[in-house]
């Protein structure tokens, strides 16, 4: 079989459309002069460096260490709460990371409730008199970001452990071998680094909280050099260096996965019966499963609630709610394209394509580890092109709304693509030959025994997908169409100038607009994964 | 011709006859400060203003959208960005003559591109209790070591702070600059972090005795309704306008020009106009406390309180022709 077909021939082309804007960067940055070089490799380069590695080092430790404890407590032990837990761990991805970012300075800053409170216990007159960590630093930085990314790793480890055959453990049994370490972690090895890869590449591209809490990462240095030095190109070429960790990201996890391929032996699965445990132990996972909700969810919106009730922010309900509408619209219909794509992309990947067409695909999903501004600068500069070329309207209003879909494509496809591609992975290759075999075509193949295998992987990107659009800033930002506001954009013209209070309204109904479909993903997933087939 | 335009303008502003009563603006300035003026502006002139509001990225969405742009007039927060969009050939020559009248020259492009429409000083805040009156005096001073540990400011690379020091290499040149600046980095109270008003709550604090700000700041913390602990952080410091014996305080601008594709330009020159007139101005000074540009129309009773003071007549085109020096220099300073 050729692997020049009708299948990956246009998915390849589709790729290849998607990652243009990237390609769009990468030539500015060809483009433009490299007399600014020595001046940043001697000044500030190996400085951004570090930074942005110890910052992924650290988010990426918390969030694996936050993510697969609570996931595997609450799909392996009975203990209080742990039905509550299961849907409101995954809270904290409905808080943007620059609103935590707020809320937290707010809380912990000198003039805050928690060193106001200190100074009247314990006496103290002011900041000379006692120390407190500041959380305007790279720990800060380091603790709000996982709080609000370990999700990412939590909702697909999780989705992993409860699809686990229930015979490993009870063989793991047999042998006295500890469940977690011999079967549950190897076995969820793909999603676990799906989830991490997802974190890592939110953290390097991050501009929200590095920019407030001024740590000086490659990001923050893109910025510098555009805007400081009104160089684009020199922006651009920084940004090739996040790309490249980006491709090594993406090549280790690809390689991690290849070195454990597994399939499940059995389509047919019993329910998992709780392990019953101690009370002493009760307590200790209770407390475990609370402490990242508390610092992802409970914390920042008592924050926002907080300044609600005082009659801080300005509610406007019509406004609010109009704005509320125009954003779940349109994150719904980018989301759906976006799961679309990302399943035929991935399928055609593994079952259709060589490996120059794997790599477009591949490369197709590096998006998302580019700062949003930048990522929108590449659009704006392709969208231009094409408008050299065929005369396509970026200002018509409905040339607005296809532009902004097809950016966030660009910038949301890695999640798609992760999360399906976890689900492939466990398919095996048996069923998709038998299918074959028996003389269906590869697209009923495809509907018939791929689709109801991978359904709850597509969800569960599709969830975090349409979430992650509900919060997305610089992109929307810049490319929307005249008078168009989403909530993000909206908490922001207030937010911009560090007056939270005044958005906190607005900024609330993004994290309830993210709510619903958060706790239906949960659900869903339960429920298929409980169902005996 | 001038006249002609003039008049066009007038029939348009006040009439209400225009065939497209629209204006589309890229606004780099954000909304809640400017909107008040563009309501301002539809009530009298019927015309409606499509606003577009991002803080980085217009200058290249308006490149990539070529002779296509939307775009009309586009707002900018400080002198760099707007000589950018010069630099790129993307705005107008504008022959008003209501602009020329209302803009001093060294407050407008000298081809008429772009036009300030507002001034905002950038100040030293300083303790109260902690630093007493007459100790420091010119921007300089901040290097001197009696400050060690008492100064906080926001990153160096902020716009304004590059801004501050292009004007200081224009006064000194480069080489006394970096020496200001890497001795200003020693004299920090922390590493910078946070905008301007976050240094003036340190110095309330007690973090730093001085604090480097744009005026504006001063207001929103005095008056502040919503957040009343502001009042006081504003009561506890005093603002010094620097370099009053020799080449004035620092200034920079917000302002304006008319895109160069712009399909509804005599619309936007109106609003530009609009926005330089008197009732335009004093809204700038008593909304926003920034300093009008249109010399006619004296600062708001509360700004002229904070002090008056001698500005320095440096072009600020310098200021974004310094820019990039600047930028090096804090990049190697770690400011």
């Amino acid at each position: 079989m050729s692997s020049w077909n009708i299948w990956s021939v246009p998915v390849g082309i589709i790729s290849l459309f998607i990652i243009s804007p990237v390609l769009a960067i990468f030539y500015s940055a060809l483009l433009g002069d490299t007399t600014l070089w020595p001046h940043l490799f001697s000044t500030v380069l190996p400085r951004y460096l570090v930074n942005t590695l110890l910052l992924m080092l650290g988010v990426g430790s918390l969030s694996l260490l936050f993510g697969i404890s609570t996931a595997w407590l609450v799909s392996r032990y009975e203990f209080p709460g742990r039905s509550i837990f299961e849907w409101a761990l995954l809270l904290p991805a409905a808080v943007p990371a620059y609103i935590i970012a707020y809320t937290y300075t707010d809380l912990l800053e000198y003039a805050g409730p928690v060193q106001g409170y200190l100074r009247e216990v314990f006496n103290w007159q002011n900041s000379q008199d006692y120390w407190f960590p500041n959380i305007r630093s790279m720990e800060g930085a380091i603790l709000v970001m996982s709080s609000v990314l370990y999700p990412y790793i939590y909702l697909l480890t999780r989705a992993s452990f409860i699809t686990l055959p229930i015979s490993y453990f009870q063989t793991s049994a047999i042998y006295g071998r500890k469940p977690f370490f011999a079967v549950a972690l190897p076995l969820a090895r793909p999603a676990i680094i799906a989830g991490l890869a997802l974190v890592l590449m939110e953290t390097i591209s991050d501009f929200g909280t590095v920019d407030y809490f001024a740590i000086e990462t490659l990001t923050l240095g893109v910025f510098n050099v555009w805007l400081g030095m009104n160089s684009l190109s020199g922006a651009a070429q920084i940004s090739s260096i996040l790309f490249f960790i980006v491709v090594i990201l993406l090549t280790l996890e690809l390689i991690a996965r290849r070195n454990q391929r597994f399939y499940e032996k059995h389509s047919r699965q019993e329910t998992i019966d709780l392990d019953k445990i101690s009370n002493y132990q009760k307590i200790l996972f209770f407390i475990t499963c609370l402490i990242p909700l508390i610092l992802g969810f409970i914390i920042p919106v008592s924050v926002l609630l907080n300044f609600v009730l005082k009659g801080y922010s300005v509610v406007n309900i019509s406004e609010v709610v109009d704005t509320a509408i125009t954003s779940i619209t349109i994150s719904f219909v980018a989301s759906t394209t976006i799961m679309l794509l990302s399943f035929l992309m991935v399928v055609v990947a593994t079952y259709k394509s060589n490996t120059f067409q794997k790599s477009l695909i591949f490369l197709a999903s590096c998006g998302y580890a580019f700062p949003g501004t930048i990522l929108a600068v590449g659009v704006v500069v392709f969208v231009g092109w094409l408008n050299e070329i065929f005369y396509f309207h970026i200002n018509y209003f409905i040339g607005g709304f296809i532009v902004l879909i097809f950016a966030y494509t660009l910038r949301f496809l890695a999640i798609g693509n992760g999360s399906i591609r976890s689900g492939i992975m466990r398919i095996n290759p048996n069923l998709i030959d038998a299918s074959r075999t028996m003389g269906r075509s590869f697209l009923t193949t495809m509907k018939k025994v791929i689709l109801p295998l991978t359904y709850t992987n597509i969800l569960v990107g599709g969830i975090l997908v349409f979430v992650d659009i509900l919060k997305e800033l610089p992109i929307t930002l810049l490319l929307r169409p005249f008078n168009f506001e989403t909530l993000a954009t909206y908490v922001y013209q207030y937010a911009s100038d560090e007056m939270l209070e005044e958005s906190s309204f607005a900024a609330l109904i993004i994290v309830v607009a993210g709510l619903g479909p958060v706790i239906f993903l949960s659900r869903t997933i339960k429920k298929y994964s409980n169902k005996t087939n | 011709m001038k006249l002609l335009t003039l008049l066009l303008i007038t029939i348009i502003g006040f009439t209400n006859i225009s065939i497209a009563k629209e204006v589309n603006v890229y606004s780099y300035r954000q909304p809640i400060l400017i909107d008040p003026f563009f309501e301002e502006f539809t009530k009298t002139t019927g015309i409606k203003v499509n606003v577009l509001h991002a803080k980085k990225g217009l200058l290249e969405r308006v490149v990539a959208e070529g002779a296509n742009t939307p775009a009309d007039l586009v707002l900018t927060v400080d002198i760099a960005r707007l000589s950018q969009f010069v630099q790129k050939d993307l705005l107008m020559e504008v022959n008003s003559v209501i602009l020329n009248k209302n803009i001093p020259p060294h407050l407008r492009d000298s081809n008429n591109k772009w036009f300030a429409l507002s001034k905002r000083a950038r100040i030293l805040a300083v303790s109260k209790d902690r630093v007493s009156n007459n100790s420091i005096k010119n921007i300089e001073d901040l290097a001197d070591p009696r400050w060690r540990g008492k100064i906080c400011t926001r990153p160096g690379s902020h716009d304004y702070n590059r801004s501050l020091l292009a004007s200081i290499i224009a006064a000194n040149g480069e080489e006394k600059a970096e020496e200001w600046a890497s001795n200003l980095v020693l004299n920090l109270a922390r590493k910078p972090e946070g905008n301007d008003r976050a240094q003036a709550k340190a110095v309330h604090e007690g973090v730093c005795d001085i604090a480097v700000m744009n005026t504006y700041y001063f207001g929103k913390m005095k008056f502040n309704e919503k957040n009343p602990e502001q009042k006081e952080w504003a009561k506890s410091i005093n603002l010094i306008f620097t370099n009053q014996d020799n080449r004035g305080n620092h200034i920079n601008v917000a302002g304006g020009g008319v895109v160069k594709y712009s399909k509804n330009k005599d619309n936007a020159i109106a609003l530009l106009e609009f926005l330089t007139q008197p009732e335009a101005q004093i809204l700038y000074s008593k909304m926003n406390y920034e300093y009008p540009v249109n010399p006619n129309v004296e600062p708001s009773e509360e700004l002229s309180s904070w002090g008056v003071f001698i500005e320095d007549q440096l072009p600020v085109e310098r200021l974004a022709e310094l820019a990039p020096t600047a930028q090096k220099i804090i990049d190697r300073v770690g400011w």
